[in-house]
């Protein structure tokens, strides 16, 4: 526990002190502010909450993958990471720790989308479990990019398009039943559903996103074990 | 009691470390000399478990925890500053944080405690990696090139903080490529040379052993005598 707490308060301070990590949290909801008040609010014909559910979506899908993916990859770069195992860090205390404070930054930043959206109380309540779910997701799947990355530069190459097509895969999934047939098993796929219909069948949304991270759980404990300090 | 048994090592087709057998005794500054490329920093990555080896056999006698390591590359949160990289690592070992303003001292740096990383210069990181390394008072010490690029006063600080936990009861295993470094410093050496120990023992008895004492004992004529190359 101890460690956790270590990496917990480690993480929150680096943060801070990042302005490339820290961007991710106040440019999507800003952007989705602004466009909410400047655009929909003064369109009839646009939701009220489009901009808020497509940015939202997008972070939770995107800017949490490359920001946790730089985070890590820094760490092996620097070997950071190496003087955390020799001191007895856990892969999953290492991921719990160092994730553990995005995923805290994400749920405030989900806050803050939901309260520029026009949501009613259980459509918060979902939004908010869905979008938490899909962080964490976007998290520890940033985290085995980190952990597959040599340097920053690599994390930053691999992340992006990773990034990009699951953060996109929804939105061709919209134009093409196809995409769509084969995009369900996405966790990104999931989130948007829900926050584009909270009439969707939400426990099913859960267990897909809930198997993603089992997926990415049991490859990131396999990565660090194999990577973190041999080389 | 550190020891390596037969130590075979190889990288692709390469063989690094060749029948690498050596033992540190309990309480011992023990050096491991020879020039860059010779193995060093692979020997140490074998006995801190961050590299197995091909063959052979090797121990360190203390757990992983009780062991502190510095190595090349620091490893340094860079946005934090000097007391908040030795912080988290308190946490991490469980010990009282005043731990950490303590081992800043030891390495003079307590007037640097709240200063970036990022502004440090290469021997202010130094010391602090060092000071990472001795936090939690292990038993036995791994320093890859402690003094490396450091300027003759702060390099003589780092000797006698290197003596003092020798004295306390630590087990200190360097490398260098200092021979009077470590003459001053060791209980015993072991000259590598290309992935083999080609000499080991009591400084003044290998250099006794092979003519080179002249006014002080000089190992690098030794290391020139044995392989024909001069250390950078």
């Amino acid at each position: 526990m101890r460690s956790i707490k270590a990496l917990f308060t480690k993480q929150a301070r680096d943060m801070f002190r990042n302005p490339a990590v820290l961007v991710m949290f106040i440019v999507f909801p800003a952007v989705a502010f602004i466009m909410t008040q400047l655009i929909a609010k003064s369109n009839d014909d646009i939701p009220n909450n489009m901009f808020v559910t497509m940015m939202a979506a997008i972070f939770a899908g995107m800017g949490l993958v490359t920001s946790s993916a730089a985070v890590i990859a820094e760490d092996i770069e620097r070997k950071s990471l190496r003087f955390l195992i020799i001191a007895g860090v856990k892969p999953h205390q290492y991921l719990i720790g160092t994730g553990g404070f995005f995923l805290l930054a994400g749920a405030v930043t989900s806050v803050v989308f939901a309260l520029i959206g026009d949501f009613t109380g259980t459509e918060t309540l979902k939004f908010l479990t869905v979008m938490i779910a899909g962080s964490a997701t976007s998290i520890i799947l940033g985290a085995v990019i980190g952990m597959l990355s040599k340097n920053l530069q690599a994390a930053t190459a691999l992340s992006m398009p990773i990034a990009v097509i699951i953060g996109f895969t929804p939105m061709v999934a919209s134009f093409s039943e196809t995409v769509e047939k084969y995009a369900g098993i996405l966790y990104t796929q999931q989130i948007n559903v829900i926050v584009n219909d909270f009439s969707a069948n939400f426990t099913h949304a859960l267990m897909v996103i809930g198997m993603n991270i089992a997926v990415l759980l049991i490859l990131f404990i396999v990565i660090y074990r194999k990577k973190g300090l041999k080389e | 009691m550190i020891q390596m048994n037969h130590i075979v090592k190889r990288f692709g087709g390469q063989t690094v470390l060749s029948d690498v057998t050596f033992t540190v005794k309990d309480k011992e500054i023990f050096g491991l000399l020879g020039p860059s490329g010779a193995g060093k920093t692979t020997i140490i990555n074998i006995l801190t478990n961050q590299l197995d080896a091909d063959g052979g056999s090797h121990h360190t006698g203390a757990a992983m925890l009780d062991t502190g390591l510095m190595l090349d590359t620091d490893g340094l949160y860079v946005r934090l500053n000097c007391l908040e990289n030795l912080n988290i690592f308190a946490d991490i070992y469980g010990i009282p944080r005043k731990k950490s303003f303590e081992a800043l001292k030891k390495v003079g740096l307590e007037d640097a405690a709240k200063k970036a990383v990022n502004v440090l210069s290469k021997g202010m990181r130094q010391r602090l990696a060092l000071a990472r390394a001795i936090l939690h008072e292990p038993k036995v010490l791994f320093l890859d090139e402690p003094t490396s690029g450091l300027d003759p006063a702060t390099a003589r600080g780092i000797h006698n903080l290197i003596q003092g936990l020798c004295d306390n009861g630590a087990t200190v295993f360097l490398t260098t490529h200092n021979m009077e470094e470590a003459i001053k410093l060791c209980n015993h050496v072991a000259l590598l040379h290309r992935g083999k120990i080609i000499e080991q023992g009591i400084p003044a008895e290998i250099c006794e052993r092979h003519n080179a004492v002249k006014t002080v004992p000089d190992l690098e004529a030794v290391f020139i005598k044995l392989t024909g190359v001069e250390l950078e």
